[in-house]
């Protein structure tokens, strides 16, 4: 066995999100691993297609929720194809958890705001769910999320859980065009609609995921509601393969996103150089 | 440790006793057009020490140009996986130039950096490095600047230095010193000091390094990423990756799935290059590296400034193969002199 | 050399371009130049040392350069060919560049050697070229030189390995090829590999494997080969990128026979003469076709 060879799980359901994204859920085979896996809310995994294969994503599942874990991906090539084509029952291979996670432990005790846009939603959907599985830690919970049109957006019955629930606060938008008819959410891009809904920057931490586009307009926005760069967070894609900050491939200047992320904060990235 | 001495002709019995044991030699040696490469010989007549560079560095050695990393059978929904070795039948390596024992211990950081490399360290474990001291560095040669030269032992178990009717042998290493245990009877006694004392100085001679040592260079591209030199060095690469091909330290690598079959393949990590336009591609066809001399920026920062920030060494031996392999002209040594005479410009003057 | 330089200051002072893209001396031997200033002309050289081919620096993809502006390059009467096959496969306006050509009597193989030009050293293509002074050119500098030493390995070469059986012939192919480490040098130094996405790097299918072992290695040099086939200028570059000494001339100059015996067709600076894998004629032999 070597570092390289990915744990073998079996895909057990999975959910066609919007026309070209996919949730899968996994199963480890080895009972033993199914039994004691575990991993912190941001961090990533390369989820292998045999044949194809490996795709990094991050698990889209919260720890809390123990037995399985989730990925969500958009079709775009060779290896996100092969997945695609995989059935219920199929077998994966998963090499992870890897990369740094979402400080919630450092956040108990304070409001959370989550801002995603898109198949963002997916890394923010993990410390969601671990945040509102340990709802009583936090203080408020709001969540702002948009994408292109009401097809695209994703984990839509998930949305709808959050939308009931008293304790939270959501904000579902759709860009300007996206709407549908009986559309009852925002219309505006997600970084107007956080200016509109205000969430209070007082003892709170912003996680923000989603188009760079996205994340370069909505940091002002959240500078300007009084959130500190250093609690702010967000998780960074980048080029990655082996995960595991050997094969040279994922670094921004003198960080690796696989060791060093995939989560910074906006303090962490404005010191980045411009090649991401 | 004590130094020891080997004749010609212990050393050529000890080849044979290696190769009768069924442990294999690497060393440089001639192939078919006449230039130096790295193979396995049969027989120390078969190689060339202290002759030259051989084309590639030592690193294929141990990271493979393609590795297998596991195989796979597909059955209806299930995949079997078969995995490959990690422990490796004994390999000596003879007459390693000081520049690749040097690259090999340098990747050693990043092989080791949280996750240890099995495949390399396996290879790493099972491999006696005896290098020879080198008199052959011509004016692509910068060894000196990254704190090498024609003895250094960084990387070596042990190291031949010339003396008149065979080496003088410095034990270097615990491993260097098994080694020369298990085949005592080959080795002599201690050299004559003045001797080696003599030899080393006339390998080392007087020549002037054309780069000085590179900590201002280090300090420069800290603070430099955004630079105008980077577009002006940069013009003539063609972004074809010989340079890391051949460099004892580079060490990117891509990791495919190849079929074999309907049914069964093999994962492996093959060689591959941050000097490729599609290295940093994202599948949504955003590039951060779009441009040749970002891509430059990106090796000479990588060797320079992020491997010593991180683990506290320069990726970079000296070798001066880049150099020399490159087809565009773009020369190492002149970029790092370009770089430090900015570093030493004062501060606002005319660079 | 004169000639070339005030030609080159001349250019760029009156703004018809505003880079030359040329030779001069380095550190390590001659090597590709990008002039802006007319004062730099003066690094320009052009003799023996010559070797390589400036065209490949024209691609559109090598966008840091094509961010000089409008260029002027200095040509061979091999290089020039390399123009004229960029301007007949229509990835060059003709009009978008200054051609300089320069009348040659033939280049060392190696430009960073120091050696006088001798049948020892001579780069492979020169015997007997037939274009020593280019005609696809806005201006022609320099005097013509004495003709290359006249000795030719290569076709020798290709004979002997014609001659050699099949299985000697294989074993021959698969150590040399056994050497590639698939770094595609020769692609990426060859002026008429410029396709934006190359066939060994499409994934969706994966039509040639990317590993270099030597099912994966002589899949990629002969779909490279046959890829050039008609189309390859013969400037040597590829096989003079080669970091490990794959003698893919061979490959090359065996299908430019090919060309020449069953097409026709020589590599040559008009861009008027069409490429035989672009174009069919009616007489073309049809032999194969069962």
């Amino acid at each position: 066995m070597n570092l390289y060879e990915p744990y073998l799980a079996r895909v057990t359901e999975l959910v066609d999100e919007t026309p070209d994204t996919r949730t899968l859920r996994l199963a480890f085979q080895e009972p033993e691993l199914a039994r004691t896996f575990d991993f912190k809310a941001g961090q990533f995994g390369e989820y292998t297609a045999f044949g194809a294969g490996e795709c990094t994503f991050c698990i889209a599942s919260s720890p809390t929720r123990t037995g399985y874990i989730e990925c969500s991906f958009k079709t775009v090539g060779k290896a996100t194809t092969a997945l695609r084509a995989l059935n219920v029952g199929d077998t994966m291979g998963f090499r992870g958890p890897y990369g740094n996670h979402f400080p919630l432990e450092r956040m108990e005790g304070s409001s959370l705001v989550f801002i995603a846009g898109g198949i963002g939603l997916a890394p923010v959907r993990s410390v969601i769910w671990n945040a509102l599985d340990l709802r009583d830690r936090f203080k408020n919970v709001t969540i702002v999320y948009g994408a292109r049109s009401v097809s695209d957006l994703v984990y839509k019955r998930e949305l709808a859980e959050w939308a009931a629930r008293p304790d939270v606060t959501l904000r579902q938008t759709v860009d300007p065009g996206g709407e549908t008819a009986d559309w009852t959410g925002d219309v505006g891009f997600v970084p107007a609609i956080v200016e509109k809904a205000a969430p209070s920057a007082a003892n709170a931490y912003a996680i923000v995921c989603g188009p760079p586009v996205m994340i370069k307009y909505t940091l002002p926005v959240l500078t300007k509601l009084g959130f500190a760069a250093d609690r702010i967070y967000t998780t960074l894609e980048n080029r990655m393969k082996c995960g595991i900050g050997k094969c040279g491939r994922c670094n921004i200047g003198p960080v690796y996103v696989c060791k060093d992320g995939p989560v910074f904060t906006a303090e962490e990235m404005a010191k980045l150089p411009q090649e991401f | 440790m004590n130094a020891r001495t080997i004749t010609h002709a212990q050393l050529a019995a000890l080849v044979t006793d290696l190769v009768a044991a069924g442990t294999a030699v690497t060393a440089p040696a001639r192939a078919a057009d006449g230039r130096l490469d790295y193979r396995h010989v049969a027989r120390l007549e078969d190689a060339v020490l202290g002759g030259g560079l051989p084309r590639l560095s030592l690193k294929a050695l141990f990271l493979p140009p393609t590795e297998p990393l596991f195989s796979f059978r597909l059955s209806g929904p299930d995949v079997a996986i078969d995995s490959v070795p990690t422990s490796f039948p004994p390999h000596v390596v003879l007459g390693a130039v000081p520049c690749d024992a040097a690259g090999v211990q340098a990747l050693d950081k990043v092989m080791d950096w949280d996750y240890r490399d099995e495949l390399w360290f396996g290879r790493r474990e099972a491999t006696t490095i005896v290098s020879v001291a080198c008199s052959s560095r011509d004016e692509a040669c910068f060894c000196g600047a990254t704190g090498g030269g024609p003895t250094a032992t960084r990387g070596a178990d042990l190291l031949l230095v010339p003396l008149e009717g065979g080496f003088a042998v410095e034990v270097v290493t615990p491993k260097g010193e098994a080694f020369v245990a298990v085949h005592e009877e080959r080795f002599g006694s201690a050299p004559n000091e003045a001797d080696v004392a003599r030899s080393r100085a006339t390998l080392t001679g007087s020549r002037v390094e054309p780069v000085a040592p590179l900590a201002p260079v280090t300090a420069w591209l800290a603070d430099h990423f955004e630079d105008p030199l980077w577009a002006d060095v940069a013009l003539r690469c063609h972004g074809c990756g010989a340079c890391a091909s051949v460099c004892p330290t580079c060490h990117c690598f891509d990791i495919v799935d190849e079929p074999e079959g309907v049914t069964h393949g093999t994962r492996r990590r093959n060689w591959d290059t941050c000097q490729a336009g599609r290295f940093t591609l994202h599948a949504s066809g955003h590039n951060p590296r779009a441009d040749q001399h970002v891509r430059f920026r990106q090796r000479v920062m990588h060797k320079f400034s992020i491997y010593p920030a991180r683990f506290g060494e320069l990726l970079c031996t000296g070798c001066g193969r880049c150099s020399r392999a490159c087809p565009g002209g773009m020369d190492l040594p002149e970029v790092l002199r370009t770089i430090a005479e900015r570093a030493a410009a004062p501060a606002g003057g005319a660079a | 050399m004169r000639e070339l330089r005030d030609l080159a200051a001349k250019l760029l002072s009156e703004g018809t371009v505003q880079v030359v893209i040329g030779w001069e001396d380095g550190p390590r031997g001659v090597r590709p130049a990008f002039v802006t200033d007319p004062a730099a002309a003066r690094n320009l050289v052009f003799d023996e040392r010559c070797t390589q081919n400036l065209v490949p620096y024209l691609s559109p993809r090598r966008a840091h350069v094509a961010k000089l502006g409008r260029p002027a390059v200095v040509v061979k009467g091999c290089d020039a060919r390399a123009v004229a096959g960029l301007v007949r496969e229509t990835q060059l306006k003709r009009e978008d560049v200054v051609v300089i050509g320069v009348r040659c009597g033939g280049v060392v193989a190696d430009p960073s050697s120091l050696e006088a030009l001798s049948p020892a050293t001579v780069a492979d293509r020169c015997p007997g070229c037939t274009a020593r002074e280019p005609h696809l050119a806005d201006h022609v500098v320099g005097e013509l030189p004495p003709p290359p030493p006249a000795e030719s390995r290569r076709d020798a070469r290709i004979a002997e390995l014609e001659a050699m059986a099949p299985q000697a012939r294989w074993t021959f192919w698969q150590e040399e090829l056994g050497r590639c480490v698939r770094c595609h040098a020769c692609r990426e130094a060859c002026p008429m590999c410029f396709c934006e996405r190359c066939v060994a790097d499409k994934t969706q299918p994966q039509w040639v494997e990317s590993s270099p072992h030597p099912r994966g290695n002589f899949a990629w040099h002969v779909t490279r080969a046959l890829h050039q086939a008609g189309r390859c200028i013969d400037c040597g570059e590829c096989e003079r990128a080669c970091p490990v000494g794959i003698p893919l001339g061979l490959l090359n100059r065996k299908l430019a026979q090919v060309a020449s015996e069953q097409f026709g067709h020589v590599p040559t600076d008009d861009p008027a003469v069409p490429s035989p894998v672009g174009a069919f004629k009616k007489d073309d032999p049809q032999e194969f076709i069962l």
